[in-house]
């Protein structure tokens, strides 16, 4: 069941909204509660392995977003509770990246991915996934990324509008590419001119 | 908002899960006391080590991979532990096989197996369908060897094998289980994507690999007896539905067999069309049922030779069901035309519209579409890979054309110029052979699969019209040299005289034309965001206009051959072969001009209508904070940039082109209005052609109604141009015009590759 947040509440909390930059001394605190976040929504949970894949080599590139807990109404105020229930309530969303030189196929680029973005359902339609995009975007960017990719659910409307808006184009749909029997798109975000003469080195395998 | 992340994992691996045919591999634990191994108990030692990590930390090294992350299980978590079993509940699925059924069971247990068998079809393994059922576990493990082994109950109460009910279910999956195999072994031979089309894992169970067709056929036949003789004990009615589930999976095994008759297609077509006579009774009497979901349990996979989390059962209705399984015969039924051979053009029309009906044909019957294709190097059943191409090179570029004539191949003499060419003509087809067969395999993938393959073979494509730039030259000194020594190719031969490029020519056309199906697809499948149509269907016109201008080389060589023929020896001019040949080049190429004039006359009056809409602010590109529009055209154009001929337009060219900004909007509309007159001219005129014309014997009826579509396209962008015409007229303000449009999904046109705005009056 879904809770809803009246809009005065949002516009209230977006001022107290944090975005954190993640670190590795994070984990205990915040980690079960992206797993939580992002899980909600799969008809498969991922492993921690997948998590902390991407997490402990691209902890710069992964973002997260908090909100005050005295002014979310929803969630248990029984402390006890609160006390064994390992999840964090005050996470609302979280994106996670990576970027490594790509060279399957064509000239090697330095290929941005966005892996997962999740905002917790009442906190939608406000800006906070293109927030968290955007922050995502910057810090590939700074790392010089020729591009960034991702897949999303043909279905999947919102993500695509909200990655199209921000300059992603659709550069092939993927068959059945869920495990639900959906396609995906495949979205490209372009952020330099591919040179073929001045390509990274694909044989370098550093975490960029 | 979650999006459901695929995880960018290159797509092979992705796709990838264990347990394909191979037994699983057993590996034993080192032998301890064998010399020269000493163990040591490190236990202390990686203790020690392992504290001075944090937890969480990851400690792995270049060979651990995304992919072997997303690989890993956690124990104990039910939900990817398949061995998980949660408290109070049994690990083992203890439904009772030996149990009676009554027959509206049975019959509800065959349509629930219909429905995992179609979903299977679908694409989704058979550990979450078919291999779900504890009846279709109960036959396969252990694998039978003899046929009565396959049975329900093996040991201990066996007489239950012989109620009734029990042996015509048993039949049932006996003659589905074959026909899974059959299926499976037809998608495994061809080219298909596992996973992503179909997923072949049979986890190590082997469908029944071991028992013959004839046995099986037997007890469905008995079983069909079986149940006539209970006509007064279950009625008519239950009698008539098992009836027919029970031939229907007789048939469906005929079906399965049917590329035996690949030169008889009389015989090839009789059980698809048998099986559609069957259909209706299978669908009326499903009401009789009655669904035993007990007797499927999620919990056979954990007997599975799998690594993969436990997976949901897919559940499919059985309406959604039987519209796949009338689908499937229906396009068997078909498919089967596509074996009465005609020509190598008819054949690619055939192909072209079979492969883009909408939903797409099921991978079993593409892959059964690339059997009849190619199977054992012979096309069609009997035709050489030469000959189709021959044939092929003969309508486009070399009718009656000595390059093509046998007799060449039958001359010894090394220096011989016609032996010569002989060879130059055996270099190109080794050369082509692959590139141009690709394209009838590239048309049997599914349709992203075939934007994206496409992309691919256009490069090569590319490259062999280089080749067949240098094998012209070489073949138009060789023609001098016949002609300087007074040789003679055969009289049924007409020469091709001065700077004939038919090797290169042929070779253009077809990278034009797969290039502007790149583009084309993009419509179908909404690779185009609403303001990038304007540019892309101006690629579009750019592409077809080439081949326009192109054509009308291939008639003036033609004419002058024709004009040859008319002036070469009268018992020459008789040979009706000869004179055939050469009309249905001019055929050809009549059709060729009119398609890509069609092509050419709608992208342009799109092209125009879509600029005319961002003009007038009618359609507002999203802001793009972190993009432009060169960035953007370089990364749409990427399938395009290598190609030598046509170049790619600059990012600047295209920019003045599709943006048009000397031209007034009224101008503009004014030429995209007769862009689409010309296109509507040419479409009228195609689509009065007989099959033979228009090159689509075997498929006329689908080949017209794609005409009349795009007839009908043409005529709503006109409608849609004369809207915005009639509001620019009537507005008096200067401002915003009052219209509104509406950019449909393809599946909302008259036809996918024409994407027209739907423009309408605000109503106030």
């Amino acid at each position: 069941m879904e809770t809803l947040v009246e809009p005065e509440r949002v516009k209230a909390l977006r001022g107290s909204l944090e975005y954190i930059q993640y670190q590795h001394s994070l984990e205990a605190k915040y980690l079960p509660a992206i797993r939580a976040l992002i899980s909600k929504d799969l008809s498969e949970p991922y492993s921690i392995y997948v998590y902390r894949y991407f997490l402990c080599q691209w902890a710069h590139l992964c973002f997260l977003v908090c909100a005050q807990l005295t002014s979310v109404s929803h969630h248990s105020t029984d402390t006890t509770f609160q006390a064994l229930d390992p999840v964090d309530h005050s996470l609302i969303g979280v994106i996670i990246c990576k970027l490594e030189i790509h060279a399957v196929h064509s000239t090697p680029t330095r290929r941005g991915y966005i892996a997962m973005l999740a905002v917790a359902s009442p906190y939608r339609g406000h800006g906070v996934a293109t927030a968290l995009v955007k922050r995502a975007i910057q810090a590939m960017a700074d790392r010089k990324a020729d591009e960034i990719v991702l897949e999303t659910e043909e279905t999947n409307t919102p993500a695509m509008r909200l990655y199209e808006r921000l300059g992603f184009l659709r550069s092939k749909k993927l068959h059945r590419y869920y495990l639900n029997g959906n396609s995906a798109y495949r979205l490209v975000l372009l952020l330099r001119s591919v040179d073929p003469d001045n390509c990274p080195d694909p044989n370098d395998g550093e975490i960029l | 908002m979650t999006f459901n992340p695929g995880i960018d994992v290159p797509d092979e691996l992705s796709r990838l899960s264990l347990g394909q045919d191979t037994p699983p591999r057993i590996r034993d634990a080192p032998e301890l006391n064998s010399t020269g191994t000493i163990p040591v108990d490190i236990t202390e030692k990686f203790k020690k080590a392992s504290s001075a990590l944090q937890p969480g930390e990851i400690v792995k090294d270049e060979f651990f991979t995304l992919f072997e992350s997303v690989g890993a299980l956690e124990i104990m978590d039910p939900k990817m532990d398949s061995g998980c079993v949660k408290a109070g509940d049994e690990f083992e699925e203890l439904y009772d096989v030996s149990k009676p059924l009554l027959p509206e069971e049975v019959l509800g247990i065959i349509d629930q197996l219909l429905c995992h068998e179609m979903s299977w079809h679908l694409g989704y393994p058979l550990s979450q369908t078919v291999f779900t059922s504890v009846y279709v576990e109960a036959l396969m493990m252990p694998n039978p060897t003899h046929i009565d082994e396959a049975m329900f109950v093996r040991r201990g109460n066996t007489q239950a094998n012989a109620e009734p009910m029990l042996q015509v279910l048993r039949a049932y999956c006996l003659g589905m289980l074959k026909a899974c195999a059959y299926v499976n072994e037809r998608v495994k031979s061809e080219h298909y994507y596992e996973e992503e089309d179909f997923v072949t894992n049979t986890y190590n169970r082997t469908l029944l690999g071991s028992l013959s067709t004839a046995d099986i056929r037997a007890e469905l036949n008995s079983a069909l007896n079986l149940v006539q003789k209970q006509q007064e004990h279950m009625g008519g009615d239950m009698v008539e539905a098992l009836s027919s589930r029970l031939k229907l999976r007789d048939i469906f095994l005929s079906a399965a067999e049917c590329p035996q008759f690949v030169a008889q297609p009389d015989l090839a077509r009789q059980p698809w069309e048998a099986a559609l006579m069957l259909l209706p009774t299978i669908k009326a009497t499903h009401n009789l049922s009655k669904a035993v979901d007990e007797s499927f349990s999620v919990k056979l996979q954990r007997k599975l030779a799998s690594t993969v989390p436990p997976r949901p059962i897919v559940k499919l209705s059985f309406e959604n069901a039987f519209g796949h399984l009338d689908r499937l015969f229906k396009d068997g039924c078909e498919l089967i035309n596509v074996l009465s051979y005609t020509n190598s053009q008819c054949l690619q029309t055939f192909l072209r519209h079979f492969q883009a009906k909408k939903p797409q044909p099921l991978v079993y019957v593409r892959t059964l579409l690339q059997t009849f294709l190619f199977d054992a190097m012979e096309m069609l059943g009997g035709m050489s890979i030469r000959m189709i191409m021959d044939d092929d090179l003969a309508i486009i570029s070399l009718p009656a054309s000595p390059y093509l004539d046998r007799a060449n191949d039958d001359i010894e003499v090394l220096h011989d110029p016609r032996f010569i060419i002989a060879q130059q003509m055996e270099a190109f087809r080794k050369r082509a052979a692959e590139p141009f067969l690709d394209i009838f395999r590239t048309f049997c993938q599914n349709r992203c699969r075939v934007r994206r393959t496409l992309c691919h073979n256009i490069e090569r494509w590319d490259q062999l019209q280089a080749d067949a730039e240098q094998l012209d030259l070489e073949l138009q000194v060789r023609a001098q040299e016949v002609k300087l020594a007074g040789q003679k190719f055969s009289p049924n031969t007409i020469p091709v005289e001065g700077d004939a490029w038919s090797l290169s020519m042929w070779t253009y056309l077809y990278k034009l034309r797969q290039m502007e199906w790149i583009v084309q697809l993009g419509f179908e499948l909404e690779v185009y965001q609403p303001d990038e149509l304007a540019g892309m269907y101006w690629y579009l016109s750019y592409l077809s206009k080439t081949r326009i201008e192109y054509v009308p080389r291939l008639r003036k060589t033609l004419t002058e051959r024709v004009k040859e023929l008319r002036e070469s020896p009268a018992q020459n001019r008789r040979d009706p072969a000869m004179e055939r040949q050469m009309l249905r080049t001019l055929e050809w190429i009549r059709l060729s001009l009119l398609d890509a004039v069609i092509t050419w006359g709608l992208s342009e009056a799109l092209a125009g209508l879509y600029t005319a809409c961002s003009r007038l602010d009618l359609l507002t590109p999203p802001p793009r904070p972190y993009s432009n529009d060169e960035l953007r055209y370089e990364l749409r154009m990427k399938p395009f940039a290598k190609i030598e001929t046509p170049g790619l337009p600059t990012f600047e060219q295209f920019a003045a082109h599709a943006s048009q900004q000397d031209v007034s909007t009224e101008e503009l509309l004014v030429e995209a209005s007769k862009a689409m007159t010309d296109a509507k001219r040419a479409c009228e005129s195609m689509s009065k052609m007989t099959p033979e014309e228009s090159f689509s014997v075997g498929s006329h009826d689908r080949w017209l109604v794609s005409i009349k579509n795009t007839l009908k396209s043409c005529i709503a962008t006109g409608l849609a141009i004369a809207t915005v015409q009639k509001a620019m007229r009537e507005d008096t303000t200067g401002g915003q015009l009052k219209l509104t449009v509406e950019v449909p999904t393809p599946d909302k046109t008259y036809h996918e590759c024409w994407i027209v705005p739907r423009i309408a009056s605000k109503s106030t």
